[in-house]
């Protein structure tokens, strides 16, 4: 073994962001790290890198280290591309001053293998071309490719990668994925890769899946898969100590049911019936309100939003029906939230008309008066964090006209159907992130809007609580007959909308239901090649 | 109204709940504005004091033995006026004596002498003042012959105390700073935590929340205002209140709208709180320099005097000083009252519109 990490912890404060995690890699590997926000995958990579004190022991190469102090001695072999679009780039520095910069902190010869791998590494990430670029001319996929390159430039036998992948477009993603594989052939280099995707676990050797700051499992994705066989059934219905989701029911009592086949998510779901740590359930309450919703609720067309030169939506037509939850997909940058806040009003429109309920808005008055119908949560579960959850519902329900009385009324029944009544006294830093999610959504419905528009509210949240919160919004459709928009850049959860609509660099490049899409490309074996294929024809 | 309500009581409890805030506030309207009233003094503290003395009679050390502690150090002798001139040079000494040889023989025979005094002028205002105080010590020596009597009377501030000045003008700073700091803040907060969207989507008038949110910090800060002057300012420094308290209050409110009106427009133009504070510094910094808190007007270049004439603090520093040391009528404050509340007006309504068009 190349790279051994032996019980690492990592505490911030007395929080701790991982506990006892024991990794081994050899050289040639790429090792994923697969879990939700605040798993510990960060954490646990800062150890590694040597950038936060940790305890326990980490040995690379036969050298062991235990502090930051320590790791020094490796720091030249180490390349660490931390989480987040652009994070180690300059804004106003181009491709080739980048490289210059990164080959000048870690001293490099320029000699003819230099140049010649630096060609190499460009060619890779589709840079050679636009060497003269500002970085902050460059799309999100172009930045990430650039950064890992930077990262790449000395290179690293040790590297570490936190979520390179996140928010990119499906090309670029593959793309990365293509650079670090031919990487690691070349190099003979150990890669510690994290992902928020499930799908890239077939890229990886092996994996280690992360949930609540521990390791819960590790090995190839196979053997991964085969641990949950035993406890994965088709749905059925079943009463205590299972949960049901996707067309599957897991249970640690064996069913009377028929076997399923488990995917990697399915191992998530196990691990929470270990720990006991089964969701509440969810009951959502008719309206209070009885409302007339015509068949069409919002109606855009030809929407277009520019910033400057930039044209940030183009022309995009789309209809939202009455009970439909559909998915805008895209990668970041690709329009989804700017859309969003054309539709609720929050930017001015460039060009283009807008309908809600068979009216035009044309006037801040027209607006002013259609707020009152539209639900809307932000991304990153906006809320005033010096307020408690009882008090930020409170006056929501003030802001929106409730009287005190039906407020308190709905922000009871609300709480306990979303589940989260035990924590309504508590302040929204002091509760995990999928209980903010249910909060922020009580907050966004409790005026009991007609329509609900959602930006990316699954980002970064467990498995298990994406589950409970994609079965809530169909309850809420089925018995609220409201229409849902919800942003999000896992394409796999396609598989839950009723209708996805496809966003890319501010064009709509698809606008289908699911399953006609599947049938329109029949070899891909998942959504997330159907939108790499899609992403393709639309170069 | 009811909304107004809802909006205010909430910004109160945020403010309440961000300790760090209130921490700032109360030490920006208490401690800070006792340290500046305890702790900048223009009167000489501890000066070094050296001479050289030829003459050897007696007069030298009779006016030497004036120059005591705790305004001067004891005086150092020293043997040449080159060794002196070095120490001056050294900064060991600021002020140097020279008494010649026939110092005290001339003033005995043709009744006038010289005495010859190095001042280090870098340490300008200390040495100014030392200076001062030697002539009048050396007067006493000197007799009379012309008749003339100088017989001063101070007014307002009989003991010629330097301290409820400065801590007055001190209060006016943090409160010009703070107010403007609080009122941009309560509405960037909303934009870096992202609720921002979300206001803007409350079907309510938008006019309502920004009058709510820019009142409930104008309130805080006219709490503690009143903190300040009611317990630093006219308790601790015993500054004398002649004129009217509703004056004082009035003029403060006044005064509290216009930093509102420049705190929304410092919103509508800043991301994060990180700007807020720099944009403030930089609004805020010709504001009160204009304004005759640090310096007085008559002294400034015409040009700049002229344009204090648009500063809001200028009216409200000569307004309340009028109130607290002279006790002018409210009639005689109209002066006052009206090119405030006309500036004031103009700015908040400026704001108002600019922070309004992001709603």
């Amino acid at each position: 073994m190349d790279l051994i990490v032996n019980r690492v912890s990592v505490y911030y404060g007395d929080k701790v962001g991982i506990k006892d995690a024991c990794v081994e890699a050899k050289k040639e590997e790429i090792i994923g790290f697969i879990g939700a926000d605040g798993a510990g995958k960060s954490s646990l990579m800062f150890a590694i890198a040597g950038v936060k004190r940790f305890k326990g022991e980490i040995i690379y190469e036969n050298y062991a280290y235990h502090s930051p102090k320590e790791a020094e001695k490796i720091k030249d072999k180490l390349g660490f591309m931390p989480q987040g679009i652009g994070l180690v780039l300059y804004p106003d520095l181009t491709v080739d001053e980048h490289l210059d910069f990164f080959s000048d902190i870690r001293e490099l010869k320029r000699d003819e293998e230099y140049w010649r791998y630096r060609q190499r590494l460009l060619k890779m990430a589709g840079l050679a071309e636009f060497t003269d670029r500002l970085a902050k001319n460059l799309s999100g996929g172009m930045k990430q490719k650039l950064s890992l390159i930077c990262t790449l430039i000395h290179r690293p036998k040790l590297l570490l990668l936190d979520e390179p992948t996140t928010g990119v477009d499906p090309i670029s993603r593959q793309e990365l994925w293509e650079i670090l594989d031919e990487n690691r052939k070349k190099e003979k280099s150990i890669s510690l890769v994290s992902t928020a995707y499930m799908s890239e676990a077939s890229k990886m050797d092996r994996l280690y899946l992360f949930d609540d700051q521990e390791i819960i499992a590790s090995g190839t994705e196979k053997e991964l898969i085969d641990m949950a066989r035993d406890y994965t059934y088709e749905e059925t219905e079943c009463e205590e100590g299972c949960i049901t989701f996707n067309k599957r029911t897991y249970s640690l009592r064996p069913l009377n049911a028929k076997k399923a086949e488990p995917t990697l998510e399915s191992l998530f779901f196990v691990n929470a019936l270990k720990k006991n740590k089964i969701p509440p359930p969810i009951q959502i309450e008719p309206r209070e309100q009885k409302i007339e919703i015509p068949p069409i609720v919002m109606e855009a067309r030809g929407l277009t939003k520019r910033f400057g030169d930039f044209v940030a939506d183009d022309h995009i037509d789309m209809v939202l029906r009455r009970r439909e939850i559909v998915g805008l997909l895209g990668a970041n940058g690709a329009g989804k939230t700017t859309f969003i806040k054309m539709l609720l009003g929050l930017y001015p429109i460039d060009e283009g008309e807008l309908y809600l309920l068979g009216k035009k808005i044309s006037s801040p008055e027209d607006r002013q008066e259609l707020k009152s119908k539209i639900g809307y949560m932000s991304q990153l579960f906006a809320l005033y964090k010096d307020l408690t959850i009882y008090e930020n519902l409170v006056y929501f329900a003030k802001m929106h006209g409730l009287g005190m009385e039906k407020a308190l009324h709905r922000i009871e029944k609300l709480s306990k159907g979303l589940g989260f009544d035990k924590y309504i006294n508590e302040f929204p830093k002091d509760v995990p992130l999928g209980i903010k999610q249910r909060f922020s959504l009580a907050a966004a419905i409790l005026h009991e809007p007609v329509v609900l528009f959602l930006d990316e509210p699954t980002s970064g949240v467990d498995t298990v609580a994406r589950a409970q919160f994609w079965k809530l919004l169909h309850q809420l459709k089925e018995k609220w007959d409201i229409s849902i928009l919800i942003t999000t850049h896992y394409m796999s959860e396609a598989e839950y909308c009723d209708r996805v609509v496809v966003l890319k660099r501010g064009r709509k490049i698809a606008d289908d239901t699911p399953q006609n899409l599947l049938k329109r490309f029949p070899n891909a074996k998942s959504f997330e090649e159907v939108f790499l294929e899609l992403y393709k024809e639309s170069e | 109204m009811r909304i107004f309500g809802t909006v205010f009581f909430k910004e109160l409890l945020i403010f309440l709940r961000s300790i760090g805030l209130v921490a700032v506030v109360l030490y920006s309207f208490t401690i800070d504005v006792y340290i500046a009233g305890e702790g900048i003094e223009v009167k000489p503290k501890n000066v070094s004091v050296g001479y050289v003395d030829y003459s050897n009679s007696i007069l030298p050390q009779k006016i030497l033995s004036h120059l005591h502690p705790p305004e001067f150090k004891k005086p150092k002798p020293f043997t040449s006026q080159k060794e002196l001139s070095q120490a001056i040079f050294n900064k060991e000494i600021l002020v140097g004596l020279v008494f010649e040889s026939d110092f005290e023989k001339s003033l005995l025979t043709d009744g006038k002498t010289k005495l010859n005094i190095l001042l280090d002028s870098t340490a300008a205002a200390q040495s100014y003042i030392t200076l001062y105080y030697l002539q009048n010590i050396v007067m006493r020596f000197v007799p009379q012959k012309e008749g003339f009597e100088l017989k001063t009377h101070k007014l307002f501030n009989q003991n010629a105390d330097t301290h409820m000045f400065i801590s007055f003008s001190e209060f006016i700073s943090v409160l010009t700073l703070i107010g403007v700091i609080l009122s941009a803040a309560v509405f960037v907060k909303e934009k870096e935590e992202g609720t921002w969207d979300i206001m803007l989507l409350m079907p309510v008038d938008s006019k309502i929340i920004i009058l709510a949110k820019a009142f409930s910090q104008v309130f805080i800060i006219i709490c503690a205002s009143i903190l300040s002057m009611g317990y630093v300012v006219l308790t601790i420094f015993n500054t004398p209140f002649n004129g009217s308290f509703l004056d004082f209050f009035m003029l403060t409110l006044l005064y509290s709208l216009t930093l509102a009106g420049i705190g929304l427009f410092i919103a509508s133009v800043s991301k994060d709180i990180m700007q807020v504070a720099q944009i403030s510094i930089l609004i805020m910094m010709p504001l009160i320099f204009l304004s005759g808190a640090w310096t007085p007007i008559y002294s400034m270049h015409p040009l700049l005097q002229k344009l204090s004439l648009l500063s809001p603090l200028r009216y409200y520093i000569e307004g309340s000083e009028s109130v607290v040391f002279r006790g002018t009528a409210t009639v005689d404050l109209l002066q006052y009252y009206i090119p405030l509340a006309i500036i004031g007006t103009a700015l908040f309504i400026f704001g108002f519109k600019k922070i309004g068009r992001l709603f």
